[in-house]
């Protein structure tokens, strides 16, 4: 049981890795802003994910929460500026 | 030499050398750049054992940056 | 298995710093700090800190914040 878990364990931050790898060449080879913030949705996801995977700890869980959170709320305060939303009110 | 210390001093010299010589010479691409350098430093120091010294290190550069937005803020308007 | 990630994470890292350096709008070079901070936060959980790594990455968003406030006012 715990030969066949192992292998998946560790093979699965790798997998996240390359992905993060894979948005960021799309967020930096795409030319229009407003594109390239769903590129970088999918590197904060997949960096959280990693995260979570990386380290066999409790409070690791809690940081890829509060990466989560931050990260999110960056992309979406980057993209409520660049449309001019706040500026209305 | 551990890799923390190796890719810090590349990101390190990236920034410095972009903060040094902003290519739009405007302000606000110098403050963007001067981050690039406090991510560099903050990896170098995470390099050494001192996990107080990093705490304090992402504090004041946050702190810092507050100040210089309200400077540059409180300037343009005049 | 750990260093290849490892060099995955210092490739992304390096790629948002030079993404950052070269890009001239004010929302490119933000959208590149945050790929140069997402790859930079793993090598602080991968060393063992995990305080530090909440409040790096409780920070981060709110110095963009800050950066944003006058970048709007840039742009009018």
């Amino acid at each position: 049981m715990s030969a066949v878990i192992a292998p998946l364990t560790s093979a699965a931050p790798l997998i996240c890795g390359l992905i993060a790898l894979y948005a960021t060449i799309r967020i930096v080879c795409e030319k229009n802003t407003l594109k390239k913030l769903p590129h970088l949705n999918v590197m904060n996801f997949a960096i959280a994910a990693s995260i979570a995977l990386l380290v066999n700890h409790w409070l690791a869980l809690i940081v890829a929460v509060a990466y989560f959170v931050g990260s999110t709320l960056e992309a979406n305060a980057i993209a409520s500026a660049w449309s001019g939303g706040l500026k209305d009110d | 030499m551990t890799p923390e210390f190796l890719l810090g001093f590349i990101i390190l010299l990236i920034g410095t050398v972009s903060a040094a010589f902003p290519k739009p010479k405007t302000w606000l691409n110098r403050l963007i750049n001067i981050e690039i350098a406090a991510w560099g430093l903050m990896l170098i120091m995470l390099s050494y054992n001192e996990s107080l010294a990093i705490l304090t290190f992402v504090a004041v550069t946050g702190i810092s940056t507050f100040v210089l937005v309200r400077v540059i803020e409180r300037r343009s308007d005049i | 298995m750990t260093d290849l990630i490892l060099i995955i994470f210092g490739l992304i890292a390096v790629i948002g710093g030079l993404a950052t350096a070269i890009n001239k709008d004010p929302f490119d070079k933000l959208i590149s700090l945050g790929i140069l901070a997402g790859g930079a936060i793993p090598f602080i959980v991968n060393r063992g800190y995990m305080d530090v790594a909440i409040a790096v990455a409780l920070t981060v968003p709110v110095t963009t914040i800050f950066i944003l406030l006058i970048c709007r006012r840039e742009i009018t």
